[in-house]
């Protein structure tokens, strides 16, 4: 190999290393081998500077940072799915998923889950009954959460807005999250001082980023919801 | 699970993901609240939904729980988590047609004057956007998150000469779409400073 050929391949060799050089995470002896070879060789030595300004650029790009809590919430909803799908496909303990039962063992389960299945429905039934105040099957954000302490406003946010921008817009309308997000990923807000909240909730109205603000004081301009 | 302060990041990352093995939904919390920001602002670079943003954190941590009882320190836990975010990236990214690398096809075949944009960002955005997506993820892992050439081949799951190679195109290519790249090194200060 000649004394060329060497260097040519020096040269590539240490090409290849320099955005590693660049963002320091190279080991000493090849940060070394760097530093000799950029000494002699003007292109490496200018393809050096452009990938420092290179990497000075992506990392001067604005960055937008997220709340993680309603997409936290997301993921335990999906691992509690999972988790469940997982517990009812799942043999009952001790008993192979394939295992032959005598048929009797199999009646005998049968006749026994349909009279518990009896005795539950005869209990609710009872208790439905009995009851004086019958409760909704569904909830609403405005009606049936107990509220927190000093929440006036319950709101929806988009999910794409950012710590800033949410502080800059509960400043203005002179709120405070006191609650949530709940997995709706609704929040409790608390008003700051004494701004009418009728007028706290039009602040918070007229930005795109408000997906839903609703007052929960029994107050006339309660009804409009965005 | 409440760590002691002085553990370090990745003696704290390992104990948290053992926890995780064992099925503690608090350490895959803690685990979560830790890379969420990193991951999200890294993902940003490719897409500006944070729909799509979510989509792909949810579904790494989603591996990572399934997966803890697998992980047997080949590497530290943030090159496996960030490795799982990158794979499921490009499944995503592949997938979906209105990302940025997806539409490459629209952009006229031109190169960028930086002379005639106004803000490098843009004509910094508009090249990156014109690279392959595992060269532009190469350059990222590198540039944006400071991941070492060792810890990008892990990431990747490619042998260190692709890692290289991939780095070199993109080099390249960034050297044909800004001509300030590939020119004297003294054209870029001035428009970047």
């Amino acid at each position: 190999m000649t004394s060329s050929h060497r260097t040519e391949i020096e040269h590539h060799e240490v090409s290849a290393l320099i955005p590693w050089y660049v963002n320091e995470t190279i080991g000493e002896r090849d940060r070394q081998r760097v530093d000799a070879h950029v000494d002699s060789c003007v292109p490496c030595r200018d393809d050096l500077a452009v990938q420092r300004r290179l990497c000075e650029a992506i990392n001067s790009q604005p960055a937008l940072d997220y709340m993680p809590v309603a997409s936290l919430k997301r993921l335990h909803a999906r691992l509690d799915a999972m988790q469940a799908g997982a517990a009812s496909s799942a043999p009952p303990a001790g008993q192979p998923m394939n295992s032959p039962t005598p048929w009797r063992g199999w009646m005998a389960a049968s006749i026994a889950a349909m009279a518990v299945a009896v005795a539950l429905l005869a209990a609710d039934r009872w208790v439905q009954f009995e009851s004086r105040s019958a409760q909704a099957n569904f909830h609403t954000v405005t009606n049936s959460i107990p509220r927190p302490p000093g929440e006036v406003i319950r709101a929806v946010f988009s999910p794409a807005i950012t710590l800033v921008e949410l502080q800059t817009m509960l400043d203005e309308a002179q709120l405070r999250i006191v609650s949530g997000p709940t997995e709706a990923g609704v929040y409790s807000l608390a008003s700051n001082a004494t701004l009418p909240v009728s007028a706290s909730l039009a602040l918070l109205r007229r930005h795109s980023t408000v997906r839903f603000a609703e007052g929960t004081l029994p107050e006339p301009e309660s009804g409009n919801s965005r | 699970m409440i760590l002691p302060a002085k553990n370090s990041p990745k003696e704290r990352d390992s104990a948290l993901l053992a926890a995780i093995a064992a099925g503690d939904r608090r350490a895959l919390e803690e685990l979560y609240l830790s890379y969420h920001r990193r991951l999200a602002r890294f993902l940003s670079r490719f897409t500006p939904r944070y729909e799509n943003i979510e989509e792909i954190i949810n579904d790494t941590f989603m591996v990572v729980w399934q997966n803890a009882k697998e992980f047997r320190n080949a590497s530290q836990v943030s090159t496996w988590i960030i490795g799982i975010a990158y794979r499921t990236a490009l499944k995503s990214f592949r997938r979906q047609k209105n990302h940025a690398v997806a539409s490459l096809e629209d952009y006229p075949e031109q190169t960028v004057d930086p002379t005639v944009d106004a803000e490098v960002n843009d004509w910094l955005k508009h090249g990156l956007n014109r690279l392959p997506i595992e060269q532009r993820l190469t350059l990222e892992l590198a540039y944006h998150m400071g991941h070492s050439l060792e810890e990008i081949a892990t990431i990747t799951d490619c042998p260190v000469g692709t890692v290289k190679a991939r780095m070199f195109h993109a080099r390249e290519k960034l050297r044909q779409y800004l001509p300030t790249l590939g020119g004297g090194a003294s054209d870029l200060p001035a428009r970047i400073g």
